[in-house]
């Protein structure tokens, strides 16, 4: 038998037969190969409660050469691109090596929901908001992780039918969440949106501008309508 | 080993051949020549022969079995002094960029240490005991890398209490053995036991997941054992995909590095394991590429060493004059790699190409009866040893050939468009584009109204609006003279620009002018009694002049930044000289040949090529004297002569 079906075969069962990890592995369209893998988010971070699931696609020269993995649920993390599920991970990369299996690396995707590494980021601005305020930030992913991932959420007042809402979130019905979606407090935005200016925007640019925390203080109101103007 | 690999006696020959000044004496004396001429030959060949040019360089060219050789004799210098074995010493030279001195001053300060970094040996562990002390043994293990000791860490402490149990059991289930072992990380969960004692259990391949009992475990000094299959896999993958020389260990945060004996017994150990479907092919690819990619490491760290650019060519040049960057504001380094051809071009082997080399007949030969393509494909390898721009840029140092590229690709296209489509205001010298409408212009700048036609005031126009006649008008005049001046150095520019351009391109046109000429050459056998290797030297004179033309072309970027004085009156006169002879010789060559007048032909092209080397002997060698001596001053601060133009005016 081909090796690497053989260790990868291997490799599930292995997954399948470990109930404590709490680490599935799933197949895709039938193949070995293209895989489906979740985690629970780990306890003590924003992201506790959710299942985050994660795209795997099992290259011809694995082992040898690193597994290529992506997350397919959207998190708001500063090594995670928050658009593409893109991970920055050096075991991803150059740091792989072939006794890591399947299972090991997600747990290594599971420990760096733990431990962000915001000097080396993906998402420069998630990792602008996570060095800024970090409390800001936990929410903003604590909020991700329950439209998402199906957490528990921030606050219970967050909860409810706003899960709903989570494909529709330019509709009317969604716009609270997008302020939270950005991490942006909604006060801002309404100050901004009374001026006329569209929310849209409004959230566009107070988020590039990384109008949190700390930083409301040093960015004047005319810069961000000199902003919003452009 | 490689087909273009040519041994060192044919490297020798053929630097012979350039030390006379690429003339073939043989053709020349087969000739039927007159005293003068003759004479003249003599006079020349004694002149240069015994001494290198001064626009010459030393230099010699390496196969890479020769590379391979000065590879070994500095591991060997190492293994004199350290005492450590041959592969250890190859990776720790490796490790410090083949640097010797800084190498040998760390291993006396601190042995052990420079090993570990190098990958040679295992650091010594702490027997982890606890799982407190986990955390502390796995980043010892890997001190170089932060950022795998940040995701070992990471690893770590993903553990909740609960996974602990987790991590034994699949320590158990894939290593099939150690389960008694407690202290279970996640580094040694995959990786089997270091020392396999007990012999009795199965060995499992941590890689592969295979047990079949005729496994060949394989492990490097740390003891990470895995089938040989893999260590296959892995060493071809790393070699084919990544163009690693340095191979580590498969485990995770190992930092052991495979000695090239290990890769070599790795690669070619599996004949014998045919049930694995390997492939003995790929394997040996693998292992001449590792070869080569060690060569290629060894090359890129030593200043005095370069490969050569061509491709498919596996040749080095070694050039000791250019190794400092300091040595390129005197020296221009043009070198040749001693192989000629490029394999893709040539329809016969690459033996041939190497053969071509040392016999000038045989060069001949093919010369003759190819087309224009086999005169570029029959090429030799040139190239600058100081920068990567163009082959040959003599007489004009890195430093200036490169700004005057830059200025050309940033400014020629730019500065022709200003040139023909705009004019300047007369007042203030804005530069304006007449984008359409009537000639009455109005400077949006500083709103001087004036004709775009003379030039001058628009009030002196009246009514005439649409058509001037006031050519001769003294503010009309004026206001032309200051434009004149304020188009200048763009003039100026566009005249050197222009003549570059212009040889550059008629050099490009050389390929057509020797196919052209070997069409003549066969006509002049057909119509006159000479024979083929009497009318050589028509091509002979191609050939210089396509020579001559590049150093033309290179006189004029040197010119434009030269300053103004009589260092710069007499090397324009030189390139004046070298011009009008070339231009000269060009036209004989591509004027019609009547068959009576072909002695006649024959003597004026002789002499004239003869000339025509001589003034480009000149021009070379007058401008790399003035390098030498720091002569030329430059009208703009160029790259490296900072310091000198320093010390001369001390």
């Amino acid at each position: 038998m081909d090796a690497r079906l053989r260790r990868v075969n291997k490799e599930i069962s292995d997954c399948k037969n470990d109930k404590t990890s709490n680490i599935t592995l799933e197949l895709v369209d039938n193949s070995p190969f293209h895989l489906k893998g979740s985690f629970p988010g780990p306890e003590g971070t924003p992201y506790e409660g959710g299942n985050f699931e994660v795209d795997i696609t099992i290259p011809d020269a694995y082992p040898f050469q690193p597994v290529k993995m992506k997350f397919i649920t959207k998190v708001y993390h500063p090594n995670i691109s928050s658009a593409s599920g893109a991970i920055c991970l050096d075991i991803l990369k150059d740091a792989w090596s072939p006794v890591l299996t399947l299972k090991s690396t997600l747990i290594s995707l599971q420990s760096l929901l733990c431990s962000p590494e915001p000097n080396d980021p993906q998402d420069a601005e998630v990792a602008k908001h996570y060095t800024t305020s970090k409390a800001s930030f936990d929410e903003t992913a604590a909020y991700w992780t329950q439209i998402y991932a199906g957490g528990p959420g921030p606050k219970a007042s967050l909860k409810g039918d706003n899960i709903k809402d989570k494909d529709n979130k330019k509709g009317k019905g969604g716009m609270m969440d997008e302020i939270a979606m950005a991490g942006l407090e909604k006060a801002h935005v309404e100050q901004f949106e009374s001026l006329g200016f569209p929310k849209a925007k409004v959230i566009d640019v107070l988020k590039r501008l990384n109008y949190r925390g700390a930083n409301v203080s040093s960015i004047s109101e005319d810069r961000i309508v000199e902003e919003l103007l452009k | 080993m490689s087909d273009y690999e040519v041994s060192d006696d044919e490297y020798y020959y053929d630097d012979e051949e350039m030390m006379d000044g690429t003339q073939d004496d043989d053709e020349y004396d087969e000739m039927d020549m007159d005293d003068d001429y003759n004479d003249y030959n003599d006079d020349f060949k004694v002149d240069t022969v015994p001494k290198k040019k001064s626009y010459e360089i030393d230099y010699e060219s390496l196969s890479q079995a020769d590379v391979e050789e000065l590879m070994k004799q500095d591991v060997e210098h190492i293994v004199g002094i350290t005492g450590v074995e041959e592969c250890a010493a190859a990776i720790l030279l490796r490790h410090s960029s083949w640097n010797k001195e800084r190498l040998i001053e760390k291993y006396m300060d601190n042995p052990t240490g420079l090993l570990v970094e190098a990958g040679v040996t295992v650091p010594e562990q702490p027997e982890p005991t606890t799982s407190g002390s986990r955390a502390h043994s796995v980043s010892a293990s890997s001190p170089s890398t932060k950022r795998s000791t940040r995701s070992s860490s990471k690893i770590l402490s993903s553990f909740v209490p609960s996974s602990r149990n987790s991590s034994s059991k699949v320590s158990s289930s894939t290593t099939g053995s150690s389960s008694t072992r407690t202290s279970s990380t996640l580094m040694k969960r995959l990786s089997p036991d270091p020392s396999p004692t007990n012999s009795n259990e199965p060995f499992t391949c941590p890689i592969c997941f295979d047990d079949s009992t005729d496994l060949k475990p394989m492990a490097l000094d740390c003891g990470h054992m895995s089938c040989s299959g893999c260590w296959q896999a892995y060493i071809t993958s790393k070699i084919r995909d990544e163009a690693e020389h340095c191979i580590r260990c498969m485990a995770e945060g190992c930092q052991i590095v495979s000695p090239d004996s290990f890769v070599k017994k790795v690669l070619t150990s599996c004949g014998d394991s045919s049930m694995m479907g390997v492939d003995v092919e790929a394997n040996k690819i693998a292992w001449s590429r590792f070869q080569e990619l060690l060569a290629r490491n060894f090359v890129a760290s030593v200043p005095s060493l370069k490969f050569c650019p061509y491709p498919s060519c596996t040749n080095t040049v070694k050039c000791t004059d250019a190794a400092l960057k300091s040595s390129l504001t005197t020296i221009v380094p043009t070198v040749s790699c001693g192989a000629r051809g490029i394999p893709g071009l040539e329809k016969s082997s690459g033996e041939e190409s190497g053969n071509n080399n040392k016999n000038s007949k045989s060069k001949g030969t093919s010369g003759g009866s190819g087309t224009s393509s086999s005169i570029l494909a029959n090429k030799e390898h040139k190239f600058c040893f100081g920068c990567p721009i163009e082959a040959d840029h003599r007489p004009v140092v890195c430093a200036i050939a490169k700004m005057w590229l830059k200025k050309c690709e940033d400014d020629s296209e730019t500065a022709n468009w200003i040139k023909s489509n705009t004019k300047e205001c007369s007042q203030c010298q804005s530069t304006i584009e007449k984008n359409g409408g009537c000639n009455h212009m109005t400077c949006k700048k500083c709103k001087h109204e004036f004709c775009w036609v003379c030039m001058g005031p628009w009030s002196e126009h009246g009514t005439q609006w649409y058509s001037c006649n006031r050519y001769d008008e003294k503010a009309g005049v004026d206001a032309r003279d200051a434009q004149s001046k304020s188009r200048a150095s763009l003039e100026r520019y566009l005249h050197y620009y222009n003549r570059w351009a212009n040889h550059e391109q008629s050099a490009k046109l050389s390929v057509d002018l020797y196919a052209k000429t070997e069409k003549k050459m066969e006509d002049m056998q057909l119509t006159s009694e000479l024979t083929w290797i009497e009318v050589q030297f028509m091509k002979k004179a191609v050939e210089e002049v396509e020579k001559c033309r590049m150093t033309l072309k290179w006189t004029y970027s040197m010119a434009y930044y030269l300053a103004p004085g009589n260092q710069k009156e007499l090397f324009e006169d030189n390139q004046r000289d070298l011009e009008k002879a070339v231009e000269d010789l060009s036209e004989l060559l591509e004027g019609p040949i009547e068959p009576e007048d072909i002695p006649n032909l024959r003597q004026k092209v002789t002499d004239k090529t003869v000339y025509v080397q001589k003034r480009n002997e000149i021009v070379l060698d007058d401008t790399a004297k003035g390098f030498h001596e720091g002569r030329w001053k430059w009208n703009v601060p160029v790259e490296g002569f900072e310091d000198d133009e320093a010390g001369f005016d001390a």
